[in-house]
């Protein structure tokens, strides 16, 4: 449980300790926070994106939303779903018909009405970041990084301000906000093949918040390898494994660390062209966690450069049926077509099988270039 | 007789197996409490205490049985957000292949008809401008049947040593359902390019030759240098010069993994190097015989795509033709012993080893660095005139020169200066006597 040292903003009760019962807690629940927010949260982990615009629509027709925080948090999900179902013009005619998102009539203070004795902003982060990425879906990649720096920048004085005034938790969550986006810089940079930039800001992740994660550690190895650097990447995956010995797992689970480390090894085989071990390898991570889509996928892979083209498209087809929710992803469909198109002289048969296995609605029909 | 007309039973299907790639997305994954609250939420202390507690219901760890499609909504790790998951893709092109690289394919021969094949005899050869090599022959030992609807598959492999159009050519000889003997030939062609080009300049200060060299990209890949080395010819050595890897990073754990890689970016970025070259003296001499300057050459070595390796060796380097003397300056005797403020002989030669006739010319003794003034002197006029020497013939001449200190001295400075070409030589290695009292 987080502490909070006094402030000068705190109310009475936030010295030291504080003891609330979950049950009179205006935060016990998610409906607590925001009208049947705990419906719109399930909706989204079950990706009924549309429902969600439904829902969203209708609770504006109806008026059922009171205060100005509502909707907001209805807004939010609204552009997410916009986003998720691709249509980034809707998502920029939305954003536009927000006021500017420093706007005083965006932070608590402007109804103490509602929010007695509350301060600061109650626009959602993710509103924010969706703001700075959605440039990219409409071809300007260049708006996007600008705005995602800004943000960074925005995020670190954040974390400068709550940390001077005491209030630690919060302080934390801009940190975390801070980490976020510069992964979503990195991301961006790494598509472009910019590998010296992204090299050096993972240096400052490493050296400052992400000091003790195995995976961003991981990660640096990957891009080490995809570069060419051998040696380079060698040296990353073994501090992985020596952060595992000191118990430094950062925020991954004991299976997690392990096949985490497995993959990194695999990897190392991968490129040394022992695809034998690597196989090996990741039969371990699989057997630790079935869906461990990485490993499987990666060991499809493996037995292809075997000469082994029939196990491979089986190890890929069996994922598929296994555990389907965590193997649907571009990635391993893209191989497996690859993969027949090698395998099957009238390969558009089966892929057109494929495609209404998995559902047209995800994977775009142009990815399996049916031709 | 089989003719393009011909349907076969069998078909070659072929895909080059470069590296894989990591995959790279946009995840767009977000942390439960960047969207179910305003983001200063947590200034207030009471959801700074209840509300973590709260988010941590609603975050994800998956396991088997878990059905939704939360992996696709929220982050579970903060470093999901880069998007690099480690998942790895096949090639998806051809791509560009380039010289020194190694040309890996995966070759599969399908069997599309309902009967079975058999006595499959497979060739696989890479046809280039000059040559045709063989990569794989079945013929001693062949397939003895493909099912229908069967497949059999190798991977062959070829490095790329010549520029320009290549050909792999496919083909099988086998018995159809009919009992039919049919030829399949199947051609896949390929250019191969240039991917560096080298420049290099030798450079000579005093004693030193120095070697620059410039690789210039023209891939479309980064290039990741894995070793750029000069092997020197016989009688050479050399050594690599770096500027100082001036890497301040105080963070130990992190000190090994960062070593900057040396990356030549796409599409036309270049790199330097230098290198020192050392002629040993045997080599001096040789190099005086038969006047070979071969320097040696450079060997190169790069990675690509998750360490995709080609190597790449350039022609023979030649240094200067400047380091061939013009002049030659010869000392033909000087005296063991002289005698304080007595005047001495020494006798030089001057060779001409050009095929022109060169001069006239000055010899005198030239003033040293050092503040010490010069012991020993010409005696006489301070600058000798030679006249003209004709094209691969000498001259002898005699320096009139006075020593005035005593004990072991040295003669410095001897320079010769080509008064037409207005050129000053180097000096003449200092020379040691002994200066004896009278």
């Amino acid at each position: 449980m987080a502490t909070d040292s006094p402030s000068e903003d705190s109310t009475p009760a936030a010295d030291g300790f504080i003891a609330s019962d979950p049950l009179s807690s205006p935060f016990g629940s998610l409906n607590d926070l925001c009208y049947e927010l705990s419906s719109l949260q399930e909706l989204a982990t079950r990706g009924s994106w549309r429902s969600i615009l439904d829902k969203v629509s209708r609770a504006r027709k109806l008026s059922l939303l009171q205060k100005p925080h509502e909707h907001l948090c209805y807004f939010s999900y609204n552009v997410l779903a916009l986003v998720k179902l691709r249509r980034y013009g809707d998502v920029s005619e939305e954003l536009a018909s927000l006021e500017d998102l420093d706007h005083s009539i965006y932070q608590y203070e402007s109804h103490p009405d509602v929010y007695p004795g509350r301060f600061g902003s109650m626009i959602p982060f993710a509103l924010r970041w969706i703001h700075a990425e959605i440039p990219l879906k409409l071809g300007k990649r260049q708006e996007t990084l600008d705005r995602l720096y800004t943000l960074l920048d925005f995020a670190r004085t954040r974390v400068d301000e709550k940390g001077s005034r005491g209030l630690g938790v919060s302080a934390d969550v801009w940190k975390r906000r801070e980490v976020f986006v510069v992964n979503s810089i990195i991301g961006h940079h790494l598509s472009h093949k910019e590998f010296g930039v992204c090299v050096s800001l993972i240096r400052q992740l490493l050296s400052g918040g992400c000091r003790d994660d195995p995976a961003v550690v991981s990660k640096l190895g990957c891009i080490q390898l995809q570069i060419g650097d051998l040696e380079g990447a060698k040296a990353s995956f073994e501090l992985v494994e020596k952060m595992g010995k000191e118990e430094r797992l950062g925020s991954l689970s004991e299976i997690e660390f392990k096949n985490l480390v497995n993959r990194n090894k695999a990897l190392v085989y991968l490129v040394g062209k022992d695809y034998v071990s690597a196989v090996r390898e990741y039969e371990e991570c699989i057997e630790r966690d079935g869906s461990d889509v990485v490993a499987i996928n990666n060991k499809a892979l493996c037995l292809m450069y075997l000469r082994d083209l029939s196990d491979s498209i089986k190890v890929l087809e069996n994922a598929l049926e296994r555990v389907p929710t965590v193997a649907l992803n571009e990635t391993l469909v893209v191989n497996l077509c690859s993969m027949y198109e090698l395998a099957y002289v009238n390969h558009s048969d089966i892929k057109r099988t494929l495609s209404m296995n998995v559902g047209f609605g995800y994977v775009p029909l142009t990815q399996l270039k049916l031709g | 007789m089989s003719s393009g007309q011909t349907s076969h039973s069998l078909a070659f299907r072929v895909m080059r197996l470069c590296r894989p790639s990591f995959h790279v997305d946009n995840p767009l994954l977000l942390d439960p409490a960047d969207l179910l609250a305003g983001e200063d939420i947590f200034d207030d202390p009471l959801a700074a205490s209840d509300l973590p507690r709260l988010l941590h219901n609603h975050t994800l760890k998956s396991n088997d049985s878990d059905l939704t499609y939360r992996t696709r909504f929220l982050l579970n790790d903060p470093s999901d957000a880069m998007g690099l998951s480690g998942l790895l893709v096949l090639p998806q092109s051809f791509g560009a292949i380039y010289l020194g690289e190694t040309f890996c394919s995966y070759i599969s021969i399908n069997n599309s008809s309902n009967f079975e094949v058999r006595d499959v005899a497979i060739k696989a050869e890479m046809q280039t401008e000059k040559q045709r090599i063989l990569l794989l022959d079945t013929s001693k030992s062949p397939v003895e049947s493909i099912r229908a609807g069967g497949r059999y598959d190798f991977i062959v492999e070829h490095d790329v040593k010549e520029l320009g159009a290549h050909t792999l050519v496919c083909t099988a000889v086998y018995n159809d359902g009919d009992g039919e003997r049919k030829y399949l030939p199947q051609f896949f062609k390929f250019v191969v390019a240039n991917p560096l080009s080298v420049k290099t300049k030798v450079r000579i200060v005093k004693d030193n030759t120095f070697l620059e060299a410039c690789i210039e990209n023209h891939t479309k890949s980064n290039l990741y240098m894995d070793q750029v080395e000069f092997e020197p010819s016989q009688h050479w050595t050399a050594t690599v010069l770096k500027a100082g890897e001036g890497l301040s990073d105080n963070d130990a754990p992190t000190r090994e993994i960062f070593k900057p890689p040396i990356l030549i970016r796409s599409g036309g970025g270049i790199q330097n190097y230098l290198y020192q070259l050392k002629l040993s003296s045997q080599g001096s001499a040789q190099m005086k015989v038969d006047g070979s300057n071969v320097l040696g050459k450079l060997q190169i070595t790069w990675r690509t795509n998750l360490g995709e390796p080609g190597r790449l060796q350039t022609q023979q380097i030649l240094g200067s033709p400047i380091t061939r003397k013009e002049i030659e300056l010869q000392v033909m005797e000087v005296p063991s012993v002289t005698i304080l403020e007595r005047p001495f002989l020494v006798h030089l030669n001057l060779t001409n080893q050009t095929d022109r006739t060169m001069g006239p010319f000055e010899v005198w003794l030239s003033q040293s660095d050092y503040r010490e003034e010069q012991v020993v002197m010409v005696n006489g006029l301070r600058a000798m005139a030679l006249p003209q020497v004709e094209a691969f013939c000498s001259t002898d001449f005699r320096l009139n020169l006075i020593a005035t200190k005593l004990g072991v001295q040295k003669i410095t400075g001897i320079t010769v200066f080509d008064i037409r070409e207005k050129r000053t030589y180097e000096p003449l290695p200092d020379l040691e006597i002994f200066v004896d009292s009278d």
